[in-house]
C-alpha cells in the first residue's frame, strides 16, 4: 500500500464532504437490509414463464398413483386448496410462535437465534475481496486502495441510496 | 422416549420373524418397514429404512428459459438440457415451508409410483426445530387425509443425526453430544443431554448454503460476469471450488501473489449446456479445444472468503456470532457436568460440512476457545448430507418407538393439537425443563446471556408464582430446602442430586469470588494472564473468563488481523 491512512483521510475528507452526499446511519441500515434480502432471495430475475400461466398445469398426484387405484374415495385436493387454507407469511408464523411459546412457557423460534458476536469484526475490501482498512466517506463501504475506492465510487457507492 | 442402545428384546423378536426373501442385514435393521423423509429446504432425502442409501431430490420446482412448455419438478431437472438462467420455485422460506403450491407438487411427484411410492407405509418426516403450528397442521392434513398414511411421525433432523451417532458409537445415555447441522437455509447447534434435546442451549445461525451461493453470485457479478441469474450454475461453482482455510490472513497473502506463483487461483470452465453440461476446474497447462469457446471464471480469494461467512457472519455485516463461537456459547449454556462430554462429541452434518477444511477449521477454533484440558473432538460423517436420514433406522429401533407413532385414528380422534404435542416433545424431557432451565450460576455474570428473558420463560417465579407446590423436590425436602433454593436460584439443580449439587455450587461460588478478589489486586496485564490460566486449569470456566479468552484469542488458530 503506498498511501498512508493519514494523508488519505486528511486530504480527502474536506473534498469529499463538498462533493459527495453522505449516507446517514438509517440509510446505511436500509442498504444493509437490502443486501440481506438479496442474499436470502430465491431468484434475481423474474419468472421467465410469467406470461404462460403454467402453474395451474402441475400434474396431480393421482396421475402417479395407479398403485392406489383400489382407493376410490381418496380426497383429491388441488394445489391451491392447501395454499389458500394455510397461507401465512413468515412474520405471521414467527408472531404466532412467540405467542404460543409464552403461553406454554417454552423457548421460541426467536429465542434461539444467535446473538451478536463478541469478536471484533474483520474488514474486507468490497471491490477486490482482500483486506480493506478504509471506509468510504459517503456510504461506509470498505476498500483497500485508491484504485478500489475509485471503482467503488463509480459503481456501487450511491447505487442503492434512496 | 428413551434411547436404548442395546434393545435385546427387539433383536430376538425380529430374528424370529425374518422371512427368507429378506436379507439378514435388512432384517437386523428393523422389523417395521417405514418411509423416511428428511425434508430439507434444498433437497429431500427419501427412502425406506431398509434401503442402503436415500434418494436425493431437489426440493423445488424449476423453470428453464429454453423449455417454455414444462416445469421441472424435483428430480425431473435431470431431464433438462439447458440449465442456464434456471428459475427456482422453493417451498421453504428461511427453512420453513410457506409455499404449499410448490411443496405439494414436489411431494406428489416424489411419492408417486415412479420415485418413492408412499403406499400404505408408516412415514417419518423431518421438520425444523420449532416448526410452526400452521405448517404442522397442513402436513398432518396432507399426509393423513390425502396420502392416507397409516401412521406418521415427525422429528428434527438433528434428532436422527444424534440417534445415528449414538447407535454407531454405542453411546451411553449419559454422554452428551452437540449436533451442528449446517444446511441450505440455516445452521442449528443443538446439545443432546441424556438422550434429550437441551433446547435452552440450542442456537440457530441464519447462515446456510443459500446465502453463501447468493453471496458468491453477487461478488462474481461485481468483479467478472453478471451471473445473477445463474443460481444453479454458481451453486455448482461453489461446490466445486470453495473451501474453508485454516488462516484467512495467510490465505489472503497467498492469494495476493501474482497468478503465476499463486496456488489458490483457479480457472473454472462454465457450462455452455452444449458441449459442457457441468462446469469444472480447468487443468493448469492443459488447453482443451472445446474450452476455447467457453466462458472461463477466474476464482481467487472468492474460494475461501465465501465460506468464511459461516465462521464470521460479520464479514457481510450480519450482527451474529459465527458457528464456532455459537457452539461454545451453547456448550456453556448447558449444565456444567455435561460440558466436557459435549466438547468431545461434536457431530457436524449438512451440506456445508462438505467444504474441504470445514471440520479442521471448526476444530481449530473450538480448540482455542475451549479450555486446554478438555478433549475436543469433531466428527464428520462420510456423507454429512444423508447422515440424518440414516438415523431413521436407529429411530425405528428405539425400544418404545412404535408407541410414539401417531396413527390415522389418533389423528382423527385426538386432533392435530395433541398429536403435535407428541411430535414436538419427542426427545425433550419436561422434567429437565423445570430443573435445569435456570441458568447455571456462572452465567449470572455472563454478559451475553439474557438472564432476565430466560427467567421469564423458565424461571421458578413465573412457573409457580406462590413459590411452592409445583416443584416436587421442594415438597420432599420441606422447609429445609427453601433457604438452599433461594441461595441456589441460579444454580443447576438436578432433581436427583439437588443436595450435592447445591453444595458444589456453593463451593464454586466461593472460589469464583476468591478469583474475583485476587484479580482486583493485580495489574491489568497479570489480570489477563490470570484469566488465561483459569481457562487452562479450571475446567469450569466462568463466564467472565470465557469473554476474556475471546479477547485474547479472537480468531483462534484461524487467526486473521
Ligand atoms: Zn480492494
Ligand atoms: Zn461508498
Amino acid at each position: 500500500m503506498t498511501i498512508s491512512k493519514g494523508t488519505l483521510r486528511g486530504s480527502n475528507r474536506i473534498k469529499e464532504n463538498d462533493k459527495r452526499r453522505i449516507i446517514d446511519e438509517s440509510q446505511r441500515k436500509r442498504r444493509q437490509r437490502k443486501v440481506m434480502e438479496m442474499l436470502e432471495s430465491d431468484n434475481y430475475h423474474d419468472d421467465p414463464h410469467a406470461d404462460l400461466v403454467m402453474s395451474k398445469k402441475v400434474p396431480k398426484f393421482e396421475d402417479n398413483l395407479e398403485q392406489r387405484s383400489s382407493r376410490t374415495k381418496r380426497k383429491e385436493r388441488s394445489v391451491d386448496y392447501y395454499q389458500f387454507k394455510y397461507r401465512k407469511n413468515f412474520q405471521q408464523l414467527v408472531d404466532e410462535d412467540r405467542a404460543e411459546s409464552e403461553a406454554k412457557q417454552r423457548p421460541s423460534y426467536m429465542d434461539i437465534q444467535c446473538g451478536e458476536s463478541q469478536l471484533p469484526s474483520r474488514h474486507f475490501c468490497a471491490v477486490c475481496g482482500f483486506l480493506g482498512q478504509y471506509n468510504c466517506l459517503s456510504c461506509g463501504t470498505r476498500y483497500c486502495s485508491i484504485r478500489c475506492m475509485e471503482t467503488h465510487m463509480d459503481t456501487r457507492c450511491l447505487k442503492w441510496a434512496g | 422416549m428413551s434411547w436404548d442402545s442395546k434393545s435385546p428384546k427387539i433383536s430376538k423378536r425380529r430374528r424370529s420373524s425374518t422371512s427368507k426373501d429378506v436379507p439378514t442385514k435388512a432384517a437386523k435393521s428393523a422389523s417395521l418397514k417405514a418411509l423416511i423423509i428428511d425434508n430439507g429446504g434444498y433437497t429431500i432425502k427419501a427412502g425406506y429404512n431398509r434401503d442402503e442409501e436415500p434418494q436425493i431430490i431437489p426440493n423445488c420446482i424449476m423453470k428453464a428459459k429454453s423449455e417454455r412448455k414444462r416445469l421441472f419438478i424435483g428430480k425431473q431437472i435431470d431431464e433438462c438440457r439447458d440449465c442456464s438462467g434456471l428459475f427456482f420455485l422453493l417451498p421453504c422460506e428461511k427453512g420453513y415451508i410457506t409455499r404449499w403450491e410448490v411443496q405439494k407438487p414436489v411431494w406428489d411427484q416424489l411419492f408417486g409410483k415412479d420415485v418413492c411410492p408412499i403406499n400404505d407405509n408408516p412415514t417419518i418426516i423431518t421438520q425444523p426445530l420449532f416448526n410452526f403450528k400452521s405448517i404442522q397442521d397442513c402436513m398432518d392434513e396432507i399426509f393423513f387425509e390425502e396420502y392416507e398414511v397409516p401412521s406418521l411421525f415427525r422429528c428434527n433432523p438433528t434428532d436422527l443425526a444424534y440417534l445415528n451417532y449414538a447407535k454407531e458409537n454405542r453411546l451411553s445415555r449419559n454422554e452428551a453430544c452437540l449436533i451442528i447441522d449446517s444446511g441450505y437455509s440455516f445452521t442449528h447447534i443443538i446439545p443432546y443431554i441424556k438422550g434429550n434435546k437441551f433446547i435452552q442451549a440450542a442456537k440457530r445461525l441464519n447462515v446456510g448454503g443459500k446465502l453463501l451461493t447468493n453471496h458468491l453470485k453477487d461478488i462474481i457479478s461485481y468483479r467478472q460476469y453478471n451471473v445473477m441469474e445463474e443460481t444453479y450454475v454458481i451453486n455448482q461453482v461453489k461446490e466445486d471450488t470453495c473451501y474453508v482455510c485454516e488462516d484467512v490472513k495467510a490465505e489472503l497473502r497467498e492469494a495476493a501473489k501474482p497468478f503465476s506463483k499463486n496456488t489458490i487461483v483457479k480457472n473454472y470452465v462454465l457450462p455452455d449446456f452444449n458441449n459442457i453440461r457441468r462446469g469444472y476446474i480447468q487443468q493448469a497447462n492443459k488447453t482443451d479445444e472445446k474450452e476455447e469457446s467457453c466462458q472461463i471464471l477466474r476464482l481467487n480469494n472468492e474460494r475461501f472468503v465465501v465460506p468464511e461467512i459461516l465462521f464470521h457472519p460479520s464479514d457481510i455485516g450480519m450482527k451474529s456470532m459465527g458457528i464456532a463461537e455459537a457452539a461454545v456459547k451453547s456448550i456453556y449454556s448447558c449444565p456444567k457436568i455435561d460440558r466436557k462430554a459435549l466438547a468431545r462429541n461434536i457431530i457436524i452434518v449438512g451440506g456445508n460440512c462438505k467444504f474441504p477444511g470445514f471440520k479442521e477449521r471448526l476444530y481449530a477454533e473450538l480448540r482455542s476457545l475451549l479450555p486446554d484440558l478438555w478433549d475436543v473432538k469433531v466428527f464428520l460423517p462420510s456423507d454429512p448430507i444423508t447422515y440424518a436420514w440414516k438415523g431413521g433406522g436407529a429411530l425405528l429401533k428405539l425400544h418404545d418407538f412404535k408407541s410414539n407413532l401417531v396413527t390415522r385414528q389418533d389423528y382423527e380422534e385426538l386432533g392435530s393439537a395433541i398429536i403435535q404435542e407428541r411430535f414436538n416433545n419427542f426427545m425433550i424431557d419436561d422434567s429437565r425443563l423445570d430443573d435445569s432451565s435456570k441458568p447455571p450460576k456462572e452465567q449470572t455474570n455472563f454478559k451475553y446471556l439474557e438472564k432476565l428473558k430466560s427467567r421469564s420463560i423458565f424461571g421458578k417465579q413465573e412457573l409457580c408464582p406462590s413459590g411452592s407446590s409445583n416443584d416436587p423436590t421442594n415438597e420432599e425436602n420441606g422447609a429445609a430446602s427453601n433457604s438452599k433454593n433461594e441461595q441456589g436460584e441460579d444454580g443447576i439443580v438436578d432433581s436427583n442430586k439437588e443436595e450435592s449439587n447445591s453444595v458444589s455450587d456453593e463451593a464454586s461460588q466461593d472460589s469464583f469470588q476468591a478469583v474475583e478478589v485476587d484479580k482486583g489486586k493485580k495489574s491489568k496485564v497479570t489480570q489477563e494472564k490470570q484469566s488465561e490460566d483459569d481457562v487452562d486449569i479450571d475446567s469450569d470456566v466462568s463466564e467472565e473468563d470465557l469473554t476474556k479468552s475471546l479477547e485474547l484469542f479472537p480468531f483462534g488458530t484461524g487467526s486473521y488481523l
